[in-house]
């Protein structure tokens, strides 16, 4: 176990220094630098503005320095700053991640369980209508733009319905404060949470049915069934268990792909997450930031994929960890 | 009797109007309701707050409100008093003298003076601002004999200073707050200090900028509105919720698609206003590689003009919220707008006549030559005008490729490797073509790979002069002429291709008011506007 | 088909291959898949008859709703083209990407995954850690990327979804090898002698179809989708018609003429249906007739 953790300490390494290398070639291959988006963005500029940010930015210097410096500075976890947003790029990364991680965890919960739930029944049942509406309805959530889901929601239920509010983390204008303030961000995760996991909920309603399905399918169960054993006995102490071997697989992976899935619901309800400060950064050439935030999402995929792991150990005996 | 006490005080509050200073924009009858807090659409998110080297349009929007100028300009685009109370030309022109309003304070407290206006010329508008640097290049010297006098001599004149002098054409700077900084990476440029009606509160990355109303404004009673708040949304449906609801109030700049802005103009509860605009006169056009093996030919590029049928345009992709362009001046510049320059009709036949004489004759499947096409990446608008563009050259057998980037990627291809045949861009013109437009034809640009400027490559020695001769002339009637010329020549040479002057809209409660009164109100403060019944107060 | 090697084969009433499609048949949902695919790659195939020329010509007034031009049936857009010579030409252009695309990432995620749970150790540290890689870029944040480094057209885009999209495949096909390679079945024939890409192609990857199937579905799914947000975001290829560009394009008007967006969009959900009606179908085929 201890070499185990010792050899993914040495791994979660190898990952950061493979990102950061990929993050430096990635942008430098993108046409464009930061000093002309920033010309650009300025709306007017001057040669020697653009030499200036450019000197700021140290896109003066042979790529070579540039890369040997910037890997001087992710070896030492210095993020830098945030030409573009005019920040420290610790400071940005720490103000957005509570945002980001309350709307993905929400999404991902109300997924998984809902999902979890949905496929488990459409199993259970499987052939039968409610199989047929449950995999519909799934699959329908699915193949379902998320921003025309997230329009259409936002139209319905916040102007038609005025139920609640538009966009955005909180209402500024009200000044709440401590539990009132609390209720507020709640009033606006709704929309956002449920859209980003409706289409999640698709995904683990067709695993878990799929999973399921294939753990009937086998000896043991027949065995058990021969046995005697009630049929929901069978469905929750012995297909489940082993039909959540996927559905953990992908949760791993989306809770890995957290930073970077909910950009398109960010953008649509205005929600300050990393996702679309990662659009951003890419747009605006500011290789700090992204490698900030690819810095973050690398940690946390690192750390989920280890605990996947030693799930697969409790969930089957029979894997071990080599 | 109501009625005779009602005109008591509407006489009363005229005569109060008219005690203040002269030519400010009189409000409604009734007197204004204080208090309030207003929501603006902030789009796309600054980069920064102060206008200092920054022109882009959602700094302006913000900084118009922290900010004031040494003028504000009427709807006739005339210079009205601000942080000046009056002003003197030399009839030469080579000196301008400015008296500043006393008792001013900036919004840590500080008195205002003439040093913080001669510090912010020497040391912004000299050197950093990228549209006055030529502006005020032949200023030799500031004098502040007092700190109400500011005088600028200049070693020739610069008529065009007298259309930038309002909050962001002109931004004066805390001189006690920035001398001796680094003024582009100064930390204030994201927390300004002004003199304005509203005083910077918060700046939440991502999602908005708070703004507090000046207790200690000069201009006394105002602003009304006590708090403004600036949200940034990206996503135009998530806008045009937030406006149907309520939660916004004031959104200028088209912030919805044009289809929703019809629909939103129907409602009741909103209005759509077109004024305020007036100081930027914007206008969109097409600039031709004129180094690319195609459109090398003169011919060819007027055929382009006549292949184009710029009503259409207008009405199919712009709604009606553009007029056809003949001129890289806009009608709006009535001043100087040449009405007698070349037009190119749209004229399928005079465009394939143009085209063969060119040399360029149709091949066996129709088509004569095939270009590319870089929209302006900057929204649904100008990546649709660029498909109509790719149906009308169709027609004359054109063949046009459109390209999609991003705005990095499309400033690095047009105006750094010039590696594109056709683009795209708008730019303002301004009461004044020296300010805006001779960017786009003056050969200086040419090879400094700088942005928004000379996209075409165009090189003329004759326009090169008239611009050159027109930015110190001292007799307007004289600089009115070399522009007329300007414009003959370039749009009978068309590098640049200008199609439509652009109507910007502001969508706004409709209980909202005292917009319109400024021509550069979108730039402007939100000083003179109140809401009109008492639910908004908070 | 699962127990080949190891008990003596049942009398062979079919080969596996025709037995399956007779059994797909044989079940409601695996006709109306293959029905519904067919459909629509006839549209596809069909596009030049039924509407030769350029979809991208503004042939009529603009934003006509469906039935109100007995010429546009299913209405124009707001340049004036027509929605359905948009469907039907839209439909050779969505589903090359979205199967080329896949069949890329197919490719690319069991091999990674199948060889990782396999040999276990180095190798599957070594492709694991690649997997990290890939998965450590969010996939879309990372296709964005690669379109905008190559320009936006059909190639860049099919090549970007592929290759982005693999690690979750490879690492579920990963927890099934594992789970069949320390089983009876793998053991036993290691037992016999078995080489390792026997062992591999013929009895652990036909055992790791149903998620692979599913996946597979999941991922057609996915790059349609992917390409729409693309086509949102500013970055689809402006030269041709795609269903997802088209719902990109029609976001605009989604207020007041949503049928630009939901025409396409409803297209989308149709050859999504069809592919995981049919993986549905497939996966119950193969899992055997075991109900609960």
């Amino acid at each position: 176990m201890r070499r185990y953790l010792k050899r993914s300490m040495f791994q979660i390494v190898f990952v950061i220094l493979g990102i950061a290398i990929i993050n430096f070639f990635l942008l430098h291959l993108a046409p464009g630098d930061a000093a002309q988006v920033m010309a650009g963005e300025a709306g007017s500029a001057t040669p020697e503005y653009m030499a200036a940010l450019r000197r700021q930015f140290g896109l003066d210097q042979p790529l070579g320095m540039q890369f040997l410096h910037y890997m001087a500075n992710v070896l030492t976890l210095n993020l830098g700053f945030s030409f573009r947003q005019g920040m420290p790029v610790a400071q940005l990364l720490l103000q957005r991640l509570p945002a980001t991680l309350l709307l993905m965890t929400t999404a991902i919960t109300f997924a998984a369980t809902v999902g979890g739930t949905l496929g488990f029944l459409a199993a259970r049942q499987a052939g039968r209508i409610t199989d047929t509406i449950i995999s519909a309805v799934a699959l329908l959530f699915y193949a379902t733009p998320v921003f025309w889901i997230g329009l259409v929601l936002m139209v319905v239920f916040s102007v038609l319905l005025d139920w609640l509010p538009v966009s955005g983390m909180a209402s500024i204008e009200a000044g709440h404060t401590g539990l009132a303030y609390g209720a507020d961000v709640a009033r606006h995760l709704v929309l956002p949470a449920v859209t980003l996991g409706l289409f999640y909920l698709a995904i683990y309603t067709r695993l878990m049915r799929a999973s399921m399905l294939d753990v009937y399918g086998q000896d043991f169960i027949r065995t058990a069934r021969a046995k005697g054993v009630r049929p929901h006995r069978i469905a929750v102490r012995h297909v489940l268990r082993n039909a959540l071997l996927p559905i953990v697989t992908t949760l791993g992976v989306q809770l890995g792909s957290v930073l970077g899935g909910a950009i398109l619901v960010e953008t649509v309800f205005a929600w300050p997450g990393l996702g679309r400060l990662a659009f951003e950064a890419l747009f605006a050439r500011d290789l700090n930031l992204l490698m900030g935030i690819l810095l973050c999402s690398s940690i946390v995929v690192v750390v989920v994929n280890l605990l996947v792991d030693l799930a697969y150990t409790v969930l089957d005996p029979r894997i071990e960890l080599s | 009797m109501a009625s005779l006490s009602r005109r008591h005080l509407l006489t009363a509050s005229s005569a109060l109007a008219l005690f203040a200073q002269a030519g400010r924009p009189t409000l409604a009858a009734e007197a204004p309701k204080r208090g309030g807090t207003l929501s603006v659409i902030l789009q796309p998110e600054p980069v920064t707050l102060t206008p200092a080297a920054n022109t882009a349009q959602p700094t302006q929007v913000v900084a118009g409100n922290i900010f004031d100028g040494l003028v504000y300009y009427d709807s006739n685009l005339a210079p009205q008093p601000s942080l000046a109370e009056r002003w003197e030309v030399a009839a030469d022109g080579r000196s301008i003298t400015f008296h500043l309003r006393p008792g001013v304070k900036w919004h840590d407290g500080q008195p205002f003076s003439a040093a913080d206006v001669k510090w912010s010329l020497e040391n912004v508008w000299k050197t950093i601002n990228p549209r006055d640097k030529p502006l005020f290049e032949n200023v030799t010297s500031v004098a502040t004999p007092d700190d109400a006098t500011v005088t600028l001599t200049l070693s020739a004149p610069s008529l065009p200073i007298l259309s930038v002098l309002n909050g962001v054409g002109a931004p004066i700077l805390p001189k006690h707050l920035y001398e001796g900084t680094d003024v582009l990476n100064n930390p204030l440029n994201n927390k300004p200090v002004g003199t304005g009606p509203f005083v910077f509160k918060e700046w939440k990355r991502g999602e908005y900028v708070l703004l507090e109303r000046n207790p200690n404004y000069w201009d006394a009673g105002k602003p009304y509105i006590d708090k403004l708040i600036f949200r940034v949304i990206p996503d135009a449906g998530a806008r045009a919720a937030a406006i149907e609801k309520g939660e916004i109030q004031y959104a200028p700049f088209n912030p919805v698609p044009f289809r929703d802005l019809e629909r939103l103009a129907a409602l009741p509860a909103l209005k759509v206003e077109t004024r305020g605009y007036e100081w930027l006169s914007s206008l969109f056009y097409l600039d031709f590689n004129v180094e690319a093996p195609y459109l090398k030919d003169v011919r060819v590029r007027q055929a382009i003009a006549h292949a184009i049928d710029r009503d259409a345009l207008a009405r199919v992709v712009w709604f009606g919220y553009a007029k056809p362009a003949i001129s890289p001046i806009p009608s709006t510049v009535t001043t100087f707008f040449d009405p007698t320059v070349p037009v190119y009709a749209f004229d399928v036949k005079k465009a394939e006549t143009l085209l063969d004489e060119a040399g360029f004759k149709r091949g066996a499947d129709g088509a004569r030559f095939a270009v590319t096409h870089d929209f302006l990446p900057y929204g649904d608008d100008f990546r649709r005008t660029g498909e109509f563009l790719k149906q009308s050259l169709k027609r004359v057998g054109i063949e046009v490729t459109l390209r999609a980037q991003d705005s990095a990627a499309f400033i690095k291809r047009v105006y750094g490797d010039r590696d594109f045949d056709i683009s795209s861009s708008y730019n303002a013109a301004f009461p004044d073509p020296q300010i805006g437009v001779v960017r786009e034809y003056w050969s200086g640009w040419l090879g400094t790979k700088t942005p928004w400027t000379n996209g075409s490559g165009y090189r003329s020695a004759a326009v090169d002069r008239l611009i050159q001769d027109a930015a110190i002339r001292p007799d307007q009637a004289a600089r009115i002429a070399d522009f007329k010329q300007f414009q003959q020549r370039v749009q009978r040479d068309l590098p640049t291709l200008p199609l439509l002057e652009l109507k910007f809209s502001t969508v706004h409660a409709a209980n909202l008011k005292g917009l319109a009164g400024q021509g550069d109100q979108v730039y402007a403060s939100l000083k003179n506007v109140c809401f009109d019944d008492a639910a908004k107060v908070n | 088909m699962l127990l080949l090697d190891v008990a003596p084969p049942a009398p062979a009433l079919r080969t596996p291959r025709n037995g399956l499609f007779i059994r797909l048949l044989r079940r409601p949902s695996g006709v109306s898949g293959l029905l519904l695919l067919a459909l629509i790659l006839a549209m596809a195939a069909s596009a030049n008859l039924f509407y030769p020329g350029d979809p991208l010509d503004m042939v009529g007034e603009a934003l006509l709703w469906p039935g109100a031009d007995p010429a546009f049936p299913l209405g124009t857009d707001m340049l004036g083209r027509d929605l359905a010579s948009g469907i039907f030409h839209g439909a050779r252009v969505s589903l090359l990407i979205a199967a080329v695309a896949t069949a890329v990432s197919v490719v690319i995620g069991t091999a990674a995954g199948a060889l990782a749970g396999y040999y276990g150790k180095r190798i599957d540290a070594g492709l694991m850690r690649v997997t990290e890689l890939f998965q450590t870029i969010p996939p879309f944040l990372f296709a964005l990327t690669i379109v905008a480094i190559l320009q936006p057209s059909i190639p860049t885009i099919t090549a970007a979804i592929g290759i982005t999209a693999w690690p979750g495949l490879a690492r579920l096909v990963r927890a099934e090898v594992l789970k069949l390679r320390h089983g009876e079945l793998v053991q036993a024939s290691i037992a016999l002698g078995a080489s390792d890409a026997r062992i591999i192609l013929l009895h652990i990857l036909p055992n790791t179809l149903a998620p692979i199937i599913v996946s597979t579905s999941i991922l057609v799914a996915s790059a349609i989708l992917t390409e729409s947000s693309l086509a949102f975001l500013g970055l689809g290829d402006p030269n041709v018609v795609s269903w997802g560009g088209m719902v990109g394009a029609g976001r605009e008007v989604l207020r007041t003429d949503w049928y630009v967006a939901t025409v396409p969009g409803i297209a989308i959900v149709a050859v999504v249906l069809a592919l995981n009606l049919l993986g549905d179908a497939i996966n119950d085929v193969l899992s055997a007739k075991d109900r609960p």
